[in-house]
């Protein structure tokens, strides 16, 4: 069997594209690229989570919500560095992912499901309850100028993007050579059949957690992204809608198919600019106009878990090789 | 004094809970999912009510209204959603987890039709009678006639829905698919008619929940209303304390949720409204992982 390669050079390339790309776009689709960067970061660790070691959460705005809130009391009030701060909130979100993880390592299925939903709703309300998470209003989070070696009109957009681009790469390589480890097949063996892998000598509950802490850390990352994006760090920036939008990207993308996150991430950040076209065209009201959004999210996540259930990429991949296979035979 | 309250608070929130709680495991029975729509059908069901109490007036006609609103639709859900999804999505590694994604979705479809035809602002309902705390000996108690009224209500179902699973011949058939699918067909059981009316039922269940619980607070209710959420993340906790398998369980579970809750937030903090259904769900798992109601085969669903 050859030697998998870690794509390294690719991701390289897609690093360079990237930053000739954000030189060529106005101010609105940098930013936009930037909430793709996050998206693609928080839905990746969904994959990891629930597409390879088969564990539902409907939580996961909770783990980012936990990452904001780290990087921005570690900034804010321990004086760390942007960066620090982001590595804070990636350890301390592992951390609790870890605990959540030996909880949620006995239950499977639609049990820690539940439990992971109770959390999205429960957790953000924390947030009034001790002060120095700042109630409602939140904190500020703000990772500062771009440095002024990048030239006069370089703009806080474009530094945002440079930061979430670059991690969401960074993330990207690492979890894409993770699932191809020894780690992700056995995830996976544990995901396909418990039993089994147990009988082949697999600790499945230790993977699990350990499952859950890594995707943890990642979803931790995107949350200090998201708060950077936005400036501040408060409850409402995690309603449970973020929960499903994540979800629904994951299920878009193919649990099971990292190249797919992109496309997950796109949709994501492009079914509000949508919607927003489609309303006018219709000539909605205001009330249709603003949950048109949502509807579609939703609706998008039924039609693909009926009709491609294993994601778009899947499925072609899937067809693609059968239509090989059959080309194959004719050959014979 | 403030115990009693305390206690009769929490009886009053957790018969709501149980309802609820029944509702998930009347679904779980008969088909093996967790519905996380559920709290969007009795969000739904609850602006049947508004509509029937804008219309005739009476909160006794709008409670009959809801119940067969949230039924019919429920069992459309069955119909239509569900078993697409037994054709569809069984295989692969999405299968595990697709009924929880496609019950997911529903919620979110549910939250934005409603928006888009009734509007995101508060709407009300409100209650038949006072939620004035009855007074003895010159003390006021936070249980109310409403309270009390709920109460009865719920038990009154319960003894309703007990007759019928125990008592009559659709009863047996729907606990007989819910057990032994296949011996049922074999007897000549129609379980996928069983099926759906077990979803009818929960959406009936939900239905005088999700009323109860928008009378119980402060009546209004809207799309996005908190109360519902709670109500969701709520109903499946006490399903999972009673065992997700058995109506008992379900009953003893939401008991045990409500009042526990109203111990937290009276003799806690107030704050913890929100985080505390986690963290009681954290130790019950932790402490009784098979449910107050003993299921052998645990909990790997």
């Amino acid at each position: 069997m050859k030697k998998e390669s870690t794509h390294l050079p690719l991701f390289i390339l897609g690093g360079v594209i990237l930053y000739f790309l954000s030189g060529m776009v106005d101010e609105l689709r940098v930013y936009q690229g930037a909430s793709i960067a996050v998206y693609v970061i928080a839905i990746s660790s969904l994959i990891l989570l629930t597409g390879y070691s088969g564990q539902v959460s409907l939580g996961h705005g909770a783990l980012l919500a936990i990452g904001a809130y780290s990087a921005a009391i570690s900034k804010n009030e321990l004086g760390f560095p942007v960066l620090a701060s982001f590595i804070v909130a990636v350890i301390i979100t592992a951390a609790g992912g870890a605990l959540l993880g030996a909880a949620a390592a006995r239950l499977s299925g639609p049990y820690l499901a539940g439990t992971t939903l109770a959390l999205a709703v429960g957790l953000p309300s924390l947030a009034n309850q001790f002060e120095i998470l700042g109630g409602e209003q939140g904190l500020l989070f703000d990772v500062g100028f771009p440095p002024l070696s990048l030239g006069e009109d370089f703009t806080q957009y474009k530094w945002f993007f440079w930061i979430a681009g670059l991690a969401a790469l960074i993330s990207m390589w690492l979890v894409n050579n993770i699932l191809k480890s020894r780690y992700g097949r056995t995830w996976r063996a544990g995901r396909a059949n418990d039993v089994a892998a147990q009988l082949a000598g697999i600790n499945t509950g230790r993977s699990k957690v350990l499952a859950f802490t890594i995707s943890a850390g990642i979803a931790g990352l995107s949350g200090a992204l998201l708060s950077m994006t936005i400036g501040t760090v408060s409850p409402s920036a995690f309603p449970l809608a973020l929960s499903f939008s994540l979800l629904t990207g994951a299920v878009l993308a193919g649990i099971t198919t990292l190249g797919g996150v992109i496309l997950g991430a796109f949709v994501l950040v492009a079914i509000p600019e949508v919607a927003d076209v489609i309303a006018h065209r219709l000539g909605a009201s205001e009330g249709v106009t603003t949950n048109l959004p949502g509807l579609i999210v939703s609706g998008l996540l039924i039609l693909t878990v009926l009709f491609v259930p294993n994601g778009p990429v899947e499925q072609h991949r899937a067809r693609k090789a059968k239509h090989e296979a059959l080309l194959g035979s004719k050959h014979k | 004094m403030q115990l009693l309250n305390t206690l009769l608070i929490g009886i009053t929130a957790g018969s709501i809970y149980a309802l609820m709680a029944i509702a998930f495991v009347l679904v779980w029975r008969s088909t093996r999912v967790v519905n996380f729509a559920q709290a969007g059908m009795a969000l739904l069901s609850t602006y049947f009510g508004y509509e029937a109490v804008s219309r005739i007036g009476s909160f006794w006609v709008a409670l009959p209204v809801a119940m067969i609103g949230g039924a019919i639709f429920a069992a459309l859900v069955e119909l239509i959603l569900m078993r697409m999804l037994v054709k569809h999505a069984s295989s692969g590694p999405i299968a595990g987890v697709a009924p929880i994604i496609a019950t997911l979705g529903l919620l979110g479809v549910i939250r934005a039709v409603i928006s888009m035809i009734w509007g995101g602002q508060d709407l009300r309902i409100v209650a038949p009678i006072s939620n004035n705390g009855f007074t003895i000996n010159g003390s006021t108690l936070v249980f109310s006639p409403l309270k009390l009224l709920i109460l009865v209500v719920v038990v009154i179902l319960l003894i309703l829905l007990s007759v019928l699973f125990q008592k009559t011949n659709l009863g047996l058939a729907l606990r007989a698919s819910a057990h032994a699918p296949e011996i049922a067909r074999l007897s000549g059981v129609r379980v996928d008619a069983v099926r759906t009316l077990g979803w009818a039922l929960a959406g009936a269940a939900g239905a005088v929940a999700g009323l109860f619980q928008t009378v119980n607070g402060n009546g209004n209710f809207s799309p996005d209303s908190i109360e519902f959420s709670l109500l969701l993340v709520s109903g499946f906790i006490a399903a999972v304390i009673g065992g997700l398998d058995s109506l008992l369980g379900a009953v003893l579970g939401g008991l045990f949720l409500g009042i526990s809750i109203s111990f937290v937030l009276i003799y806690v903090s107030s704050g913890l409204f929100f985080i505390a259904p986690f963290v009681i769900l954290l130790v019950v798992l932790f402490v009784r992982p098979q449910g107050i109601i003993g299921v052998k085969a645990g909990r790997r669903a």
